[in-house]
């Protein structure tokens, strides 16, 4: 249903705006496993001459070409992860799944969300950060390659009318996403009932949620200034500094968007601290999956 | 979560700006609540406005600002549950005025309330979120003279950068000269402007400035506050809607002009408060904060 609604959609376009789908074909993500070998024959043998690009430390100021490129990045990261961790057949299925993986790549799919719905980075960000969120209040959810679409869509589509001041109807997002626009709906509510509206970037959200979820009522937590500033921008900050240090460097990642070494401003080239990273990557992928053992240790009782 | 059936729905209390108000009881524990019914568009889905209510609201408990207790889901509707309040501030301003002339509240209770609003808005900016729609409709009081923040559908946290603040907020009679000139960079100030309007609005029973589209709004507030110029408010002129051809006024006696609506006498510490407030200039504003040290509330201080 998404690929071919999103075809259909794409086919709109071409009518409308030949030039932009130019655009949209030269930066297609698909490479052949041959393709893959030699260009990882050339990473091993040309490290150096993957270009470094520099962003900025305020991701305010990042620019979204770029962001979407990391971010997308981080995707198929967390997506080749949870694909291949042993507990993922015996998983329920939920809404966000597909039935089969949808054929357009997740960055194309990004790309095509924040085009043409306009996402401001701070939406780009906080979507990731509702990948923590979701998956820390509702065990059965994992992205991966059945349910990174329609999470994407659901997650940026909320985070717009929630926290920005311009946004879109349902009916737009859901065309641009592929889906129709009744199951937006479905989508829509099954996550904030999930995360209990907790949609603003919040330190110790994860675990006010659960807590909501156990005694069946709202928590408020006493926040105060001097708990310092728990404004959301603090939490988007470090999200997007993470997601820097993790996928920055080209070959983190399977997304092979673009050949290119991202590294924040101010700080040193990271193509020197590979084995640091190396280990914090490995760090990153047991966090990834022990809540989750943890969880499921815990239904039994 | 609560379900519908615990609630037994009472008389219509009013309409919201996107839902309808029913009086309530839960049923379990004989409590009266309200009930806000948020109809789920067929294009929309959940209004936006709903979710930054909860969202917000959630986060928000403090004396002066209206609890939210739950949220209830059914097929085409979300139901809002909330503490109930007896009164808006609006409603019971109109309730007191005599014939057709509007009658100010007693300094004690003018006092009593401005000091809550403060209170709540003070909280809000400690959470870093912005009201953006303060007027007397949306001030809920009890019969304990208890004042709370209510409707925060226009709200946002500020904390979150987003590149689009939209320059269409606040009830026009109660926005900010620099949004009305089409500000998009402002912040905490633009709640305490609305805190002015209501405490002259509290004083003599009338809106302060009541005008009917944004030109008369913004000249009428010149006419009593001065119109600005780059001098009294370095920066106003790259404003977007700042116009070099803006009448020019001087600053009148906001005191004698309060004075003239009212019987009982003012006392001048409330107008320097009331002066702080109303800054034209959003970066002289005085912060809810602030304003809450002032001496007219000193017999509030603990």
């Amino acid at each position: 249903m998404l690929d071919k609604e999103c075809e259909e959609v794409s086919k709109e376009e071409e009518e409308i705006k030949p030039t932009k789908n130019v655009v949209y074909k030269a930066i297609t993500t698909e490479t052949s496993p041959v393709e893959e070998e030699e260009n990882n024959r050339k990473k091993t043998d040309t490290i150096a001459e993957i270009p470094e690009i520099r962003l900025p430390s305020d991701f305010r100021k990042c620019s979204r070409t770029d962001l979407v490129i990391v971010i997308s990045r981080m995707l198929s990261f967390l997506i080749y992860l949870n694909d291949t961790a042993p507990d993922q057949e015996s998983k329920e299925l939920t809404r966000f799944h597909s039935r089969v993986p949808p054929v357009i790549s997740v960055y194309n799919y990004l790309l095509r969300l924040t085009r043409y719905s306009s996402l401001e980075p701070a939406v780009l960000i906080s979507a990731v950060y509702y990948i923590d969120l979701l998956a820390g209040v509702y065990p059965a959810f994992s992205l991966n390659s059945l349910t990174v679409h329609r999470f994407l869509l659901t997650a940026t589509s909320v985070a717009s009318k929630g926290l920005c001041d311009a946004f879109c109807t349902n009916t737009h997002y859901a065309k641009v996403g592929g889906v129709q626009c009744s199951e937006l709906h479905i989508l829509e509510n099954e996550f904030l009932q999930r995360v209990n509206y907790r949609i603003l970037p919040r330190d110790h959200n994860i675990e006010i949620c659960k807590q909501e979820h156990q005694i069946d009522s709202f928590v408020t937590p006493h926040y105060r200034v001097q708990h310092g500033t728990n404004d959301g921008f603090n939490v988007l900050s470090t999200y997007y500094r993470k997601i820097i240090e993790l996928v920055g460097l080209y070959d983190s990642s399977p997304d092979k968007t673009k050949k290119a070494n991202y590294v924040l401003e101010h700080s040193k080239s990271s193509t020197i601290e590979s084995v640091p990273r190396k280990r914090q990557l490995e760090e990153f992928a047991e966090q990834q999956h022990e809540p989750k053992q943890r969880d499921n240790h815990k239904k039994p009782i | 979560m609560a379900s519908s059936s615990q609630f037994k729905q009472l008389e219509k209390l009013g309409n919201g700006t996107y839902a309808t108000v029913y009086k309530g009881l839960n049923k379990t524990t004989g409590v009266y609540v309200a009930l806000k019914e948020v109809k789920l568009d067929s294009e929309e889905g959940t209004p936006s406005t709903a979710i930054r209510e909860i969202s917000l609201m959630k986060e928000l408990r403090h004396d002066n600002i209206v609890r939210l207790y739950d949220v209830i889901h059914t097929e085409n509707k979300l139901t809002l549950v909330f503490e109930f309040m007896d009164n808006d501030l609006k409603k019971y301003m109109d309730s007191r005025t005599v014939g057709n002339a509007p009658q100010g509240l007693e300094t004690n209770l003018v006092k009593y309330f401005e000091w809550q609003l403060l209170r709540g808005v003070a909280f809000c900016h400690e959470n870093r979120i912005l009201h953006r729609d303060l007027k007397p409709q949306n001030l809920l009081i009890n019969n304990k003279g208890q004042l709370k923040l209510g409707d925060f559908g226009l709200a946002r946290a500020y904390g979150i950068p987003v590149n689009t603040f939209s320059s269409e907020v606040v009830t026009l009679w109660y926005r900010a000269p620099d949004v009305l000139m089409g500000s998009r960079t402002y912040s905490t100030s633009i709640d305490i402007w609305s805190c002015g309007c209501i405490l002259a609005e509290m004083i003599t029973g009338k809106p302060l400035f009541p005008g009917s589209n944004d030109e008369e709004q913004l000249n009428m507030i010149f006419e009593t506050m001065g119109t600005p110029t780059e001098r009294t408010w370095p920066g106003v002129s790259t404003l977007p809607k700042y116009n070099a051809q803006f009448k020019q006024h001087l600053p009148k006696d906001l005191r004698a002009i309060l004075q003239s609506q009212t019987q009982g006498t003012i006392d001048p510490v409330v107008m320097d408060l009331l002066y702080a407030l109303l800054q034209l200039n959003p970066d002289s504003r005085i912060t809810a904060g602030q304003a809450l040290n002032h001496s007219w509330f000193a017999e509030y201080y603990q």
